[in-house]
């Protein structure tokens, strides 16, 4: 495919444009759901197509095709899309320099899902079943859906950039069901890599640890007794913290949102309690949203957004670093060549404090302790919203009786003033989909923090 | 660019193909689309994007073993290789003795107006023009700041057959503009606020969007505090639908009453709702979005009671779940054309309207909300209804009037146990993407206001 678009992009030289990007994907996509023992998809497919990104007179032309036959049509398409645009624009669209890069990343995948067959993949959806049905008698029903791509993508810009990546994914996602009486539940999970292949499944997310973390968390939910509404102080967990990083403060932090966002105008200043920090990584080694390059061509990188409680530097792709006049930080990202990149988190956190874990808990009287999470979402205000599926009362600062389906608020930029201790501890990530208008595969995580009254909202009934 | 006559074509050709090589049950579904946008950020115009091609999907069924397969490429040979891989898929799998058959032909409506020519005939440059023009007028209104914005012209071309005899290929159009802005507040910034114009045409109403959108932002520029306890809130239809679409509808899924996921999967003909509430799902809706001929099997779209003055009368089914359950298919299926899932969904909600209009109801309200949007509702639990949300904006009611926007406020409960609580419905309908219904008052709602 390399040579197809090679050829492609030298056709446009004579194109009035000042960049012409062509990012090609051929690759293996699989999908499979299993509900309650019955395969209700199984669809595998090879997925070729383009995606063309024209700067011209300042303005964007995109266009998507699978006809790589006809590539040149669908240049001068985007070319002249683009120029119905820019009349309109009174600064003409710029991009920070990056240099050209040519490189061939490899693949560290040493299992293709390709090469696995159909058969040992229902058989996993099978065993996995059967851990989650085994677990609790009250487990009624259960969907899995599993998903596996590899493959490669090319990206060549008119600027001399030529990169070719692997395309890598296992995904597995539980949904289960469990009654008590004329109680329903439900809880979810989901493991996830972007690096490694099937091996990922056999020996990391194993229909054993799947289907557990999945079916504890029903039972934990029909055992729950009701939150509370109103504020108390909390202790949120890794996979908790993980997701306010993400949704509270990360997209804040998107510099093509910041504008619309209070934290707009704010870089340099202190915008959260002493001590904390918060970065996004692109190159957290074996992360779900790690590469080597962004879908610009830009080399990841580690974006330190809160520095010792100041607001320090902005996630950007090439457009908007030319904007605010910072450094392109590797965040543009496309779901696939169906889409253009546009500013997306990869792995996001909060950094390590200087708390043990025990002490932690121990001046709360009444709080709760929140450990896992089911959905979040931000707005632009700062409000963010976290519905959890996994919590607990602190009573007397020890953990006590599980908390059924609540969720959580509150406006980011307040809730940073209210951390009063971060744990000294190595945490593990939260693994899962972003949706902001198409899908990126991220991970989210940070040690144990603890927030003083009035940072977060309770949602309960009582 | 294809048509709808060819891609039935394909269809024909695939079901032929697969019931001679061996598939007891064959279906191809081929769409054609094409998707014109513009993307406006920090108000300008910074992209327009073109996306266009074929999708072709392909079920089979071997001794009740299935096995599915995508094309993205609309020719014949394609399409032979994609009823071979299908078929191969079916091999592997293991048989459903559930499985009954395939969709049956079945009566199509007529619904007028389904499709536009003038998306496919307009220039980018007019689709961009409309872009600007409603940017425009927006930031001409006092502190409004246009964040971002779209238009978009989008033709969708669809044929599906079926070794039953079902044969069946439409075209739907869909013009739509968009805005969204913020305010600045003595503290901040408001939350971002929306609206859209959709239609089958590129008669995009741009004053209608921009007047909406001025409007709920002048409510939000004061900011109030809230009292938590339980008080009357009112509902847009855009927040309701989003509270219904992770609570009520999946609990009149077919498929999640047959596999015991709903919690109302045993209450037909039960009152599950105040009386006042009648609420259909309507695919034929002339003025509804998500309305067209066929659902994603051939089956007939139609307009589905499922709750009438209270009452539950039906659920939504698909072909599969229809037949297991012994009840037809209310021509409610949706395919991922890449993924081969075919799930049961809504179409557009309908929900009857009362008789006074929302300035008069909230002008009797002593104290309560007006929840434009929400956030969270996906967070919700569709197995118990349990939901805990944050309104926002939201509207805080005092002595009838519209007094300022309150920060951070929750509203918790459970989604069956509301809809008993409906005080009033508005007269006046919103047509909106997946919703036609206006205002509902809900009273004595748990609200958790921000300390």
């Amino acid at each position: 495919m390399f040579d197809l678009l090679e050829r492609a992009l030298e056709r446009t030289r004579d194109l009035k444009a000042s960049y012409v990007e062509l990012r090609g994907e051929d690759g293996f996509i699989e999908y499979l759901q299993m509900d309650d023992g019955r395969i209700s998809a199984l669809t595998q497919r090879i997925e070729r197509g383009c995606a063309i990104r024209v700067l011209a007179d300042g303005a964007w032309g995109f266009v998507t095709t699978g006809d790589l036959e006809n590539l040149d049509g669908a240049i001068e398409d985007a070319y002249s899309i683009a120029k119905a645009a820019a009349p309109t624009r009174k600064e003409p669209i710029e991009l920070a320099e990056i240099n050209a890069v040519r490189d061939k990343v490899k693949s560290s995948a040493k299992e293709d899902p390709r090469n696995v067959s159909v058969e040992e993949k229902v058989d996993y959806l099978q065993d996995t079943m059967n851990v989650i049905r085994d677990y609790d008698e009250r487990i009624t029903a259960v969907t899995l859906k599993m998903r596996n791509a590899s493959g490669e993508k090319f990206l060549l810009t008119s600027e001399g950039t030529r990169i070719q990546s692997p395309v890598n994914l296992v995904w597995i996602y539980p949904w289960v069901t469990g009654k008590d009486g004329t109680r329903l539940s439900a809880a979810r999970y989901e493991e996830a890599s972007t690096h490694q292949g099937w091996e990922f499944m056999k020996e990391t997310a194993t229909p054993e640890f799947i289907g557990e973390q999945v079916a504890k968390r029903v039972k934990l939910q029909l055992d729950g007794v009701p939150a509370k509404g109103g504020s108390f102080p909390c202790v949120m967990g890794p996979r908790v913290i993980g997701v306010l990083a993400h949704e509270a403060l990360g997209h804040l932090a998107e510099a093509d949102l910041t504008v619309n966002t209070p934290f707009n105008g704010r870089i340099g200043e202190v915008v959260a309690a002493e001590d904390v920090n918060m970065i996004d990584d692109g190159t957290y080694p074996g992360g779900l949203g790690t590469t080597k390059y962004d879908d610009e061509g830009t080399p990841t990188s580690r974006v330190e957004i809160i520095k010792d409680s100041v607001l320090t530097e902005l996630m950007t792709n090439r457009e908007y670093a030319a904007k605010i006049g910072q450094r392109p930080t590797g965040n543009a990202r496309a779901e696939s060549y169906l889409y253009p990149p546009i500013i997306r988190m990869r792995n996001t956190m909060f950094e390590k404090g200087d708390y043990v874990y025990d002490e932690i808990f121990e001046d709360i009287d009444f709080g709760y302790y929140c450990a896992d999470f089911r959905g979040g979402q931000a707005q632009m205000n700062a409000s963010f919203q976290v519905g959890v599926q996994e919590a607990y009362e602190i009573v007397n600062g020890e953990v006590g009786r599980p908390v059924m389906d609540l969720s959580i608020s509150g406006i980011a930029t307040d809730a940073l003033f209210k951390i009063d201790a971060i744990a000294k501890e190595d945490f593990p990530f939260e693994l899962g989909r972003c949706g902001k208008g198409q899908t990126a595969y991220v991970s989210s995580g940070g040690p144990t923090i603890r927030f003083s009254k009035g940072g977060i909202t309770f949602g309960g009934k009582e | 660019m294809i048509d709808e006559k060819e891609l039935l074509d394909l269809c024909d050709h695939a079901v032929t193909l697969g019931v001679e090589k061996g598939a007891d049950q064959i279906e191809a579904i081929a769409q054609f689309k094409s998707e014109l946008e513009t993307e406006v950020e920090q108000g300008e115009v910074s992209s327009v994007n073109r996306i266009m091609g074929n999708e072709i999907a392909i079920r089979v069924f071997v001794e009740k073993r299935m096995g599915s397969a995508f094309t993205n490429i609309a020719t014949k040979d394609s399409v032979s290789e994609a009823v071979s891989l299908a078929l191969q898929a079916a091999k592997a799998a293991n048989p459903d003795d559930d499985f009954v058959s395939l969709s049956k032909p079945s009566e199509y409506p007529s619904i007028p107006g389904l499709w536009n020519d003038s998306i496919i005939t307009t220039d980018p440059g007019q689709v961009v023009n409309e872009v600007v023009e409603i940017v425009k007028r927006g930031a001409s209104h006092k502190d409004l700041v246009p964040a971002m914005a779209s238009s978009g012209a989008n033709a969708y071309l669809v044929a599906y057959a079926n070794n039953n005899g079902v044969r069946h290929a439409e075209k739907t159009s869909i013009g739509y503009g968009f805005l969204a802005a913020i305010a600045k507040t003595e503290s901040g910034v408001t939350p971002m606020v929306f609206a859209v114009d959709i239609g089958r045409g590129l008669d995009i109403r741009k004053e209608a969007i921009v007047h909406e959108v001025a409007e709920i932002l002048d409510m939000c520029k004061k900011e109030v505090m809230g009292k938590s306890g339980r008080h009357t809130v009112v509902f847009h239809p855009r927040a309701l639908l989003q509270l219904l679409q992770y609570t009520l509808v999946p609990s009149i899924k077919g498929e999640n009453v047959a596999r015991g996921k709903s919690k109302i999967g045993d209450k037909i003909g039960e009152q599950i709702a105040s009386e006042k509430i009648t609420l259909y799902d309507d695919g034929t809706h002339p003025k509804g979005i998500a309305s067209s001929i066929a659902d994603d099997e051939g089956v007939a779209r139609q307009k589905t009671t499922v709750i009438d003055r209270g009452v539950l009368r039906s659920f939504l089914w698909d072909t599969y779940w229809g037949n297991r359950m012994g009840v037809s298919s209310t021509g409610n299926a949706s395919r991922n054309m890449r993924e081969g899932l075919i799930e049961i969904k809504s179409t557009n909600i309908v929900i009857e309207p009362g008789t006074r209009s929302i300035e008069n109801i909230i002008s009797d309200i002593d104290y309560g909300y007006y929840i434009q949007n929400v956030q969270g509702a996906h967070s919700s639990n569709p197995e118990s209804g349990d939901f805990s949300i944050v309104g926002n904006p939201a509207i805080l009611i005092e002595d009838g009037k519209k007094v300022g926007q309150v920060h951070g406020l929750m509203v918790s409960g459970n989604a069956f146990d509301l809809l008993k609580q409906v005080g009033e419905i508005a007269k006046e309908p919103h047509y909106l993407q997946g919703i036609i219904a206006p205002e509902i008052v809900f009273s004595d709602t748990s609200i958790i206001a921000k300390e």
